[in-house]
């Protein structure tokens, strides 16, 4: 110990922890070595001042465990103002999203539905009698109200 | 609530000096093992968790509010120096004593502790304060054992440069 270094033995352990054959070598040491009389000088204060910090305690006051309960119930009271909130919300967007897709329907009937209708009025007008007779637009892609209109459509409206 | 409030008090104690400030993490700690109760699997102590409980809320607190100042000499009060003078002066031991045991030397304490970090200061307060086992420390913060040693280590070696930095030697 003696031709030791001892810095490292007063960090590794508090120094409480030191039995007594230790200190001793320890004490030795530090009278022949500046460096870790410094060191073992402030190992030695800093132990005491640790333990006096930690003499320092605090009993709970007579209203601690009323103010906890009380913070508990605002905890609670909060967190279920928060669900429910949040329930208010998810059943709006519930709503709005329902009605969003009720309009899309709508718009869908009133828009897309009747122009359908007119575009199948408007193909079988491209058809003439000729075409149909002599087969020009091909048979199997016509239906049975095209070749009608086809066929009779002009003379109807001459008629009329 | 009541049987464990000491402990949790004890504890917090090492982390904060004032009354209101221990009585806050007491409170905050109580409040989290009410609503984690259920993760509570009954195979350690409860008293071991509810340490565990306490000294993470601390340390969170205390990283919150993170604040490390260097700390010189002249930042000691005229007590404090006095305190570090006798001390290196070896005065009688009753004199010591009786200041070791005043709050001149906590204060003292807690302004170096104040320089260091949070996990240092769980350490030394632990393991070189109230003489906890590196198995304690461990199980109270969670680090592990070999973990708990190098931190240990480390805080003290901190501890002592910034004594010595004080005392001026």
């Amino acid at each position: 110990m003696r031709d030791e270094h001892v810095k490292k033995l007063l960090d590794e352990a508090p120094l409480s922890s030191l039995g007594k054959a230790e200190l001793a070598s320890v004490r030795a040491h530090v009278e022949s070595c500046d460096e870790c009389r410094r060191a073992f000088d402030a190992a030695h204060l800093s132990s005491r001042l640790l333990q006096s910090r930690a003499a320092e305690t605090f009993e709970p006051s007579p209203f601690f465990q009323t103010r906890v309960l009380a913070a508990l119930r605002e905890r609670r009271a909060a967190e279920e103002e928060r669900w429910t909130f949040a329930g208010l919300w998810k059943s709006a967007g519930l709503l709005v999203s329902s009605m969003a897709a009720t309009v899309a329907a709508l718009a869908v009937f009133t828009f897309v539905a009747p122009q359908e209708q007119t575009t199948g009025q408007e193909v079988a007008g491209t058809y003439t009698a000729e075409s149909v007779i002599f087969d020009e637009a091909g048979d199997d892609q016509m239906t049975y109200e095209q070749v009608l209109t086809s066929l009779y459509g002009d003379e109807d409206e001459a008629a009329r | 609530m009541r049987r464990h409030s000491p402990r949790v008090f004890r504890t917090a104690s090492r982390f904060f000096r004032r009354r209101e400030q221990v009585e806050e993490a007491a409170q905050e700690v109580f409040l989290k093992a009410f609503t984690q109760l259920d993760t509570y699997e009954g195979r350690g102590s409860f008293e071991g968790w509810l340490t565990r409980i306490t000294t993470n809320t601390c340390l969170n607190l205390l990283r919150s509010a993170r604040r490390r100042p260097e700390l010189s000499a002249s930042d000691l009060s005229e007590d404090e120096g006095a305190w570090l003078e006798h001390n290196m002066a070896g005065e009688a031991a009753a004199r010591q004593q009786s200041f070791e045991r005043g709050v001149v030397a906590a204060d003292l304490a807690d302004k170096v502790l104040s320089t260091m970090s949070e996990d240092d200061r769980v350490v030394l307060m632990m393991m070189d304060g109230e003489e906890a086992s590196v198995k304690e420390v461990s199980e109270a913060t969670g680090w592990s054992e070999s973990n708990v040693k190098v931190k240990a280590m480390r805080a003290r070696r901190r501890m002592r440069e910034a004594v010595e930095k004080l005392l001026g030697i």
